[in-house]
């Protein structure tokens, strides 16, 4: 199915494009902002990996980090001084930037900074915050939360459509397999492409143990490359995994962002891959055998 | 007034009116779809375009088959654009045409409902088999 497209970036920043057959994006960064000069850092190292494979990407950190398992975990440096951070790193390094929001009241300053604002997955359904994503006017990247069937994101993205935005990019993060795990069903993609809307693979929350160590995440990072090969051949518009320079002191999400080390290898497999994807079937045909029914 | 008066009637003195039979927008999903077609006790329902132009039809055979067919989740069918399950080119009938024309092509094409719709294929009305027969038989 041909995808739309949808276009990241406002200002000077560079234009990132995503969906149909175009280059793979990668969104990436650390999971929380936690300094000024760390999220710089972090920002240099991603772009320099970046221009290096010529991927487009787009930075991402957060700014309130709500849906941590212990009441004295990290919680992020809080809307304003975050988006300044996120402000500065857009100037800096002219690249589309990203966060999440979890509270609607925060909408509308998100947008005014972010390029593409994030819909984190276990609000996916709630009305509320997909209005004020919407009512920002910028793309939304809204993730699948591991309670939805993929099917069923398609009454999320009609609430998007009906307040009146159709930007849209939907990421499977990883689905629960009872308790405390979640699997991938690598169908998603297809399925959720069945909205018209290009799709992502959050690569970093699918090998997540979700409170598996009592009151923190736990995860199983060393399954990332297997999984990220097995999206970008499935099909998927982005790719989205958070990185860290020193994993096991990360300020959140310590058991499950990706050691920068490691961003390279992957991330130039996966652009191989999605290249020959597409050659792939311009050789043989596109993947729609059986759609008769 | 006689049988034969009646036969001379036209499809526009007996075709059901808009508001009185499902007529669904583009994006509605099949369990809307359905729903629909429950609420007005009918087999059918009409999807046309925001101007009105007939886009498809879903009837009860159709749910009937796709049933049958369709190897997906009751609950991944619902939310699918009903226009996915939908027969795009039906039969249809002109509002000036003959009623008993109209019944004649029903028998032929094996359907119970014919969509009425203009020169532009604009949908006008419904015509359902059993007001057609009542009112050539009264």
């Amino acid at each position: 199915m041909v995808s739309k497209i949808i276009e990241v970036g406002y200002g000077t920043v560079n234009k990132v494009r995503i969906g149909d057959k175009l280059p793979l994006v990668f969104i990436g960064g650390p999971c929380a902002i936690e300094s000024k000069e760390h999220t710089f850092m972090m920002a240099k190292r991603v772009k320099d990996i970046c221009d290096k494979l010529d991927i487009p990407w787009i930075f991402k950190a957060c700014y309130d980090k709500d849906c941590r398992s212990a009441p004295d975990s990290f919680h992020g440096l809080g809307i304003e001084g975050g988006l300044k951070i996120l402000s500065e790193v857009r100037e800096e390094f002219g690249v589309p930037v990203t966060s999440d929001f979890s509270d609607p009241a925060w909408g509308d300053a998100t947008g005014k900074v972010c390029d593409l604002v994030q819909v984190p997955a276990y609000l996916c359904r709630q009305t509320s915050i997909l209005r004020a994503a919407a009512l920002t006017k910028k793309p939304i990247h809204l993730k699948k939360g591991q309670f939805m069937s993929p099917w069923n994101m398609k009454n999320s993205v009609r609430k998007i459509e009906s307040f009146g935005n159709d930007q849209v990019l939907l990421t499977d993060r990883g689905t629960f397999f009872g308790y405390n795990m979640l699997v991938n069903d690598f169908k998603c993609f297809p399925i959720m492409a069945e909205t018209g809307y290009p799709v992502c693979f959050d690569a970093t929350h699918s090998i997540q143990l979700p409170t598996s160590m009592g009151n923190i995440s736990g995860g199983q990072r060393e399954y990332i490359p297997h999984l990220v090969r097995g999206a970008v051949a499935t099909g998927i518009n982005a790719l989205f995994m958070e990185v860290h320079n020193d994993p096991p002191n990360a300020m959140s999400d310590a058991n499950t962002v990706l050691d920068i080390k490691y961003l390279e290898r992957i991330l130039a497999q996966a652009k191989h891959m999605h290249e020959q994807r597409i050659e792939l079937l311009e050789k043989w045909g596109e993947d729609n055998v059986h759609r008769e029914q | 007034m006689s049988t034969e008066n009646n036969k001379n009637k036209l499809v526009s003195e007996v075709m059901i009116p808009l508001e009185k039979f499902p007529v669904l927008k583009q994006k509605i999903i099949f369990k809307e779809a359905l729903e629909a077609m429950s609420k007005y006790n009918l087999g059918i329902a009409c999807i046309v375009s925001t101007d009105g132009i007939l886009l498809g039809l879903v009837t009860d055979g159709d749910v009937r088959r796709k049933i049958l067919k369709i190897q997906k989740p009751f609950s991944a069918l619902f939310v699918d654009d009903a226009l996915d399950h939908c027969i795009k080119q039906p039969v249809t009938i002109k509002s000036d045409a003959k009623l008993i024309d109209a019944i004649e092509l029903m028998e032929k094409k094996h359907v119970w409902d014919l969509p009425v719709v203009n020169d532009s294929g604009k949908l006008l009305g419904l015509l359902h088999l059993h007001p057609a027969v009542k009112t050539i038989l009264s």
